[in-house]
């Protein structure tokens, strides 16, 4: 469990991280959101004690990291995967990491299998590819097989399968009851993974629900019209607003309502003898209703 | 799951054990430490040498050949090892990973601490040995010869000056962050600060500079040292001790400043 009580960091005149206050829960994968530079990385670097907070405290199992007596024992972390030296093994370097929190030796071992990496394990780590990098930082962060783990971005530079295979282990690593609190910038992999949403803009905190009450409570379902004559356009759009429905022109021919359901944009075409050439609805997907969320973050409180 | 067994390490101990496999496990260490050796087999074969074949004035013995060694060259190799022990980190990022493994800071300073000071006075000793035993293979046999008293205070004391020079260059190395600056005011420390001083002051500042104290402290009391020809104004012991203060003073201040910045 990772506990943030109005955690705050500033750099000089600039605040990062703004009063963040949220419990990442055990046994679910917790998506991390926000655009870049929202503060993200920052907040998970103070989780790990590399930078301190200006003010507020981030808590680990009810600890600052810093106290406790195995760290790694109890959070494992990606957060770059390039925090290490060019020219040391991948087996050496996990053995190094291995020793200091006195985890047994033969765990390098068994978290090279895990991540596929036991056949380069005596390749120095420099000469890795991004995702080669990427799967050594998982390997580490899996260690001291900790109940808390945290990745930052961590299907960046994976291949497809990569990307599948961190899927998977984020949840199953949830479902064993651990924490895992994973920062992204892409939606549509959260929508994938998380099953429940921390979504930062500015470093202020704008939402903390559920996945699915995040989509439902942040966006408006609205329904395209494709309507092939500017003139019926005008005519259906008059209609339309007249019955209390917002209209936006979208792209070629496109109408974009909100406030009226598909059936009753059909029936007044008919009505209004309308030709279309296309009427559906549109599904809110996680990233419309982040852009929304993010797009004017300041206008927005703490939701949920 | 977080594991309910018991299990030893971490801490300091955990520290130490982790910094001892990350200082054998890059070659620059492995290059350093041999190159040292390399030119103290250089400087005492060139030396020995040309006791038999030259006139040197005064005549050296072993002992002294490896004293001059260590001042001139071997000493460079020492800190080269010593800073990028340190430098390596900032520079390759891998200090982050470090402070996530070890979050106690002042505890990285000593862990990497414990591992130079066994290692580099071993490296010392052995150095010190080797140098003595090339120079006296080559010297001619009426040649100036090594006492054990000599020979104790040249070793042991080689020994303790790399051991405290490597844990000075620790604690600039912690406090400066990069290997270029780490170098030059180590350097600037041990030569031309001193030398300046002694030169404008007090002649006798530069016996309290850690390169003249850990000479002194490889030369027996009341002796001549090899490389400038005066006698120290304390004893060998004393030169250590002054070694030592530089030592825990660089190292405190590097962990002072490895506490107070975000990594």
């Amino acid at each position: 469990m990772i506990t943030l009580r109005g955690l705050t960091k500033r750099y000089g005149e600039k605040t990062v991280v703004d009063g963040l206050t949220c419990v990442v829960a055990p046994g679910s994968v917790t998506g991390f959101l926000g655009p870049n530079g929202s503060g993200k990385s920052t907040t998970m670097r103070m989780t790990v004690g590399l930078d301190r907070p200006t003010a507020g405290s981030v808590l680990v199992n009810g600890k600052p990291y810093a106290e406790l007596k195995h760290p790694l024992r109890e959070v494992g972390a990606l957060l770059e995967a390039k925090a290490l030296h060019p020219g040391r093994s991948a087996g050496r370097h996990l053995l190094a990491m291995a020793r200091s929190n006195g985890i047994p030796a033969s765990r390098v071992e068994e978290v090279l299998a895990t991540v596929g990496l036991t056949d380069v394990a005596g390749k120095r780590a420099g000469q890795f590819s991004l995702g080669m990098g990427q799967r050594l930082g998982i390997a580490g962060a899996l260690l001291g097989d900790p109940g808390v783990l945290m990745f930052d971005e961590p299907v960046n530079g994976l291949d497809p399968d990569g990307v599948r295979w961190v899927r998977q282990l984020m949840r199953s690593l949830a479902a064993e009851g651990r924490t895992v609190f994973v920062s992204s910038h892409l939606m549509s992999e959260m929508q994938l993974t998380a099953d429940h949403l921390v979504v930062i803009g500015k470093g202020k905190l704008l939402a903390d629900a559920p996945v699915d009450e995040f989509i439902a409570g942040n966006s408006l379902s609205s329904v395209s019209v494709l309507v092939p004559t500017p003139v019926e356009r005008d005519t259906l759009a008059r209609h339309l607003l007249t019955r209390g429905a917002a209209v936006e022109p979208g792209e070629a021919g496109e109408l974009v309502v909100t406030g009226a359901d598909v059936g009753a944009v059909g029936d007044l075409a008919h009505e209004l003898g309308v030709r279309l050439h296309g009427l559906g609805e549109r599904t809110a997907s996680l990233e419309q209703a982040y852009m929304e969320l993010t797009a004017s973050s300041v206008e927005y409180g703490v939701t949920a | 799951m977080t594991t309910t067994q018991v299990r030893a390490g971490g801490g300091l101990t955990g520290a130490v054990a982790s910094e001892w496999t990350k200082f054998w496990s890059v070659r620059s260490t492995w290059w350093s430490l041999a190159g040292g050796v390399l030119l103290m087999l250089l400087y005492s074969g060139v030396s020995g040498l040309s006791q038999r074949f030259g006139d040197t004035e005064p005549p050296q013995g072993p002992h002294d050949i490896v004293v001059n060694g260590s001042i001139y060259l071997t000493e460079f190799c020492v800190i080269a090892v010593a800073t990028l022990f340190v430098t390596s980190e900032y520079a390759s990022g891998s200090i982050r990973s470090t402070l996530q493994w070890v979050p106690v800071r002042s505890t990285v300073a000593l862990a990497k601490a414990a591992v130079l000071v066994p290692v580099l006075f071993a490296y010392g000793v052995l150095v010190a040995l080797l140098g003595m035993a090339t120079a006296a293979v080559l010297m001619p046999g009426e040649a100036l010869t090594t006492t054990f008293g000599d020979g104790f205070a040249a070793t042991a004391g080689m020994g303790a000056f790399f051991a405290l020079l490597g844990v000075l260059c620790a604690g600039i190395g912690f406090a400066l962050r990069s290997a270029a600056g780490t170098i030059v005011v180590t350097m600037v420390l041990l030569l031309p600060l001193p030398m300046l001083l002694s030169a404008y002051v007090a002649p006798e500042i530069m016996n309290y500079f850690p390169a003249f104290a850990g000479l002194n402290g490889m030369v027996p009391a009341g002796e001549t040292n090899p490389l400038l020809g005066g006698v120290s104004p304390y004893s060998p012991w004393v030169g250590v001790l002054i070694c030592l203060v530089w030592a825990a003073a660089g190292l405190f201040l590097g962990a002072s400043v490895l506490k107070r910045r975000d990594a």
